[in-house]
């Protein structure tokens, strides 16, 4: 059976991105309208929307299984794509789907199972002979266990939640001292999160590159990798910049990391897109991290260089089909990196600026590529993660693609929220980045100025002050010193009025 | 409503890590760079909202903040806060700055917006810098609110459970 309509079950930038390849490929696509987005440019691209509007629970339908199911069978959906984030990596909502006779977009449930307790996944790697770091066995049960454990590993050690991901549950220890605060908050944070409470500890690999490979698997047991994503530029263990291939790889490493990256997948049977994540340390010796069971945020960049749409796969795998490339067919072309530009105060540590976006101009040029779930008038929502758009620049080489990047960063213009653009703009001129001479803890310790700004601009925006202060307080060179009486007004009723200059 | 007019030659803008720009009035549209001026256009269009128009280049701007002389201006994706001071107000800051010294409270204020999940700070207690006080909830992640200074808490305003907007005062903590 062919899948003739899709549920998307996400919303944002990645529900707009599966719909564009499923019309291309001739697929209805079936999006669900919630309270808290009703105007989300996302429901524009569906052929059909589901409004579930009247449903003002604080869980978000996208996490809601047996709401995603009933939808699914009211449409007449034949699949759910769960896109990233939500359910894409419930072992549980895929096996339900799979019941009610829905194809899950993505692999087997026990796949995702497996991989997706890290405990698990670790015991597999291991058996595989994978090179790993040194960590618990199993689950860590208390903050006592935890203590020993790190002790007999030695420290700097990291808390990770067994289902974690995206960097919650996650706390580095340092010092034992540390150990009971940092147990505590790691344990709630992923019962939060994921429903699960339990850690484990491995030993924390100082300054490591974050190097991942793009795994591609069919039902018949075909299994390839599309090269590798460097994706160091993290803060908080949240990606920032992603870069297709990597600076830090020859091809010795990568056909050595690719080859271990698809006998991991291979353990346990995978089909569908799939990531593996492995640290690379300052003497190139590399250990596996984890795998993910669905398609990645960044997974553009090795579109870009491959030319192979995940997306437009994915929903082949499921159909049946049988990859039509194998390993020798893939051939890394270019340079290809991805901005997250976020609403985020990056001068005030990235702290998450959600509001409206008044108006939104992005690029159109043959080298560039936005994704976005958003567009003039869309609001940031405090209740989801906080990307405007995902700019994805092409280049022949690391350079040309900096380059090139550096001229689209000008180009994004959005109004309404503060935003990540600053720190890209800084990024993509510093030395070290230049060089490709950085590791996760960049930001953390190289940086000293999250954000670029030419020469003058201060003394520009110190203008506006002024002139902003005229407008409101002088008649005729003449002041009212006495503040006292000030006032306050909406900043854009303030930009109504200069707009009338 | 009582105002002393006075006839003012020049102002002030200036920023938040004391930086001095100053403007003499009437305003002009240019900025002086060297020996040539160059012309500042203050301009709007449907397609980018406000922006200005410096040496060929449009610069996306926006007020974020106003409140009496002090502005919060957005410009090209930068934040920069400004007060606007007149020579008199200039020189009345200076003396309140001296009379006044050093500020005896620190308040801890929320990063971003969100909910507050577990809270350490007692009343009365001692803290060291980069001790945890707080812990935020914002955008699905756990922010550990920690104190910048050695000091003593004053006083505990958030409770846990409660929802908290950017700015809200958390703790307030005189330093040693």
């Amino acid at each position: 059976m062919r899948i003739k309509r899709i549920l998307i079950a996400n919303r944002g930038e990645i529900a707009v991105r599966i719909m564009k390849t499923a019309k291309r490929m001739k697929i209805e696509s079936v999006a669900v309208k919630t309270a808290l987005e009703p105007n989300a440019m996302y429901l524009s691209y569906a052929d059909q929307v589901y409004d579930h509007t009247s449903d003002t629970s604080e869980i978000p339908v996208f996490l809601d299984i047996e709401k995603i199911i009933r939808i699914a069978l009211e449409t007449g959906s034949d699949a759910v794509h769960p896109g990233y984030g939500f359910l894409a990596e419930n072992a549980y909502f895929a096996q339900k789907c799979a019941e009610n006779k829905i194809v899950f977009i993505g692999p087997s449930p026990d796949s995702i199972y497996k991989m997706g307790n890290k405990t698990i996944a670790r015991r597999i790697a291991l058996a595989g002979g994978i090179p790993m770091a040194t960590g618990s066995e199993g689950n860590i049960g208390n903050e006592e266990e935890a203590a020993a454990v790190a002790g007999k590993i030695g420290y700097p050690v990291i808390i990770k939640a067994a289902s974690g991901g995206g960097g919650r549950g996650m706390r580095i220890v340092r010092k034992a001292e540390e150990m009971e605060r940092l147990f505590i908050t790691a344990s709630k944070e992923a019962e939060k999160a994921f429903n699960d409470p339990s850690v484990f500890i491995e030993k924390y690999i100082e300054n490591p590159k974050h190097i991942e490979f793009q795994i591609l698997g069919d039902t018949k047991g075909n299994i390839i990798h599309l090269g590798e994503r460097e994706c160091s530029i993290q803060r908080k263990h949240q990606k920032l910049l992603e870069e297709a291939p990597s600076p830090a790889l020859d091809e010795k490493l990568r056909e050595e990391m690719g080859r271990l990256a698809v006998q991991i997948a291979k353990a346990v049977n995978y089909y569908s897109a799939g990531t593996v994540e492995f640290l690379l340390d300052s003497d190139r010796n590399f250990y596996f991290m984890e795998m993910n069971t669905r398609i990645q945020v960044e997974h553009p960049v090795t579109e870009i260089i491959t030319g192979i749409d995940l997306v437009e796969q994915q929903i082949r795998i499921a159909n049946g089909e049988t990859l039509k490339f194998g390993q020798d067919d893939i051939k890394l072309t270019g340079w290809a990196i991805e901005c997250r530009i976020n609403a985020e105060d990056v001068q005030a540590g990235f702290a998450p600026d959600p509001g409206k976006i008044e108006s939104l101009s992005l690029p159109s040029d043959p080298c560039v590529r936005v994704d976005t779930g958003v567009r003039d008038g869309s609001v940031i929502v405090a209740s989801f993660d906080s990307m405007i758009a995902k700019l994805i620049v092409r280049g022949d080489d690391r350079k040309n693609a900096i380059k090139n990047c550096k001229m689209a960063l000008d180009k994004v213009w959005i109004k309404g929220t503060k935003t990540t653009l600053p720190f890209f703009r800084m990024l993509v001129r510093h030395p070290k980045f230049i060089e490709g001479d950085f590791t996760t803890a960049f930001i953390e310790k190289d940086l000293t100025q999250f954000y670029y700004n030419s020469e003058y601009e201060e003394m520009l925006a110190a203008w506006l002050a002024t002139k902003l202060f005229i407008e409101e307080n002088l008649q005729d060179d003449s002041i009212s010193v006495d503040f006292r009486d000030g006032k306050e007004m909406s900043p854009w009723l303030l930009n109504k009025r200069i707009n009338q200059f | 409503m009582t105002s002393k007019k006075t006839s003012i030659k020049k102002l002030y803008a200036l920023s938040s890590e004391k930086r001095r720009y100053s403007f003499p009035l009437p305003l002009k549209h240019t900025i002086r760079i060297g020996k040539r001026d160059y012309e500042v256009k203050l301009k709007a269009d449907e397609k980018f909202g406000t922006y200005i128009l410096w040496k060929n280049r449009k610069y996306p701007v926006e007020i974020v903040r106003s409140r009496q002389n002090k502005y919060e201006i957005l410009f090209n994706d930068i934040s920069y806060t400004f007060t606007v001071e007149t020579p008199f107000s200039l020189k009345r800051m200076k003396v309140l700055s001296t009379v006044k010294g050093k500020v005896e409270t620190e308040l801890i204020r929320a990063p971003m917006p969100g909910k507050i999940l577990d809270v350490f700070a007692r009343e009365g207690a001692d803290v060291l810098r980069g001790e945890p006080v707080v812990i935020l909830e914002a955008m699905k992640m756990q922010n550990e609110i920690q104190s910048p200074v050695n000091g003593k808490i004053m006083k505990v305003a958030a409770k846990t459970g409660i929802n908290v907007m950017k700015d809200d005062v958390l703790v307030e903590i005189k330093p040693d």
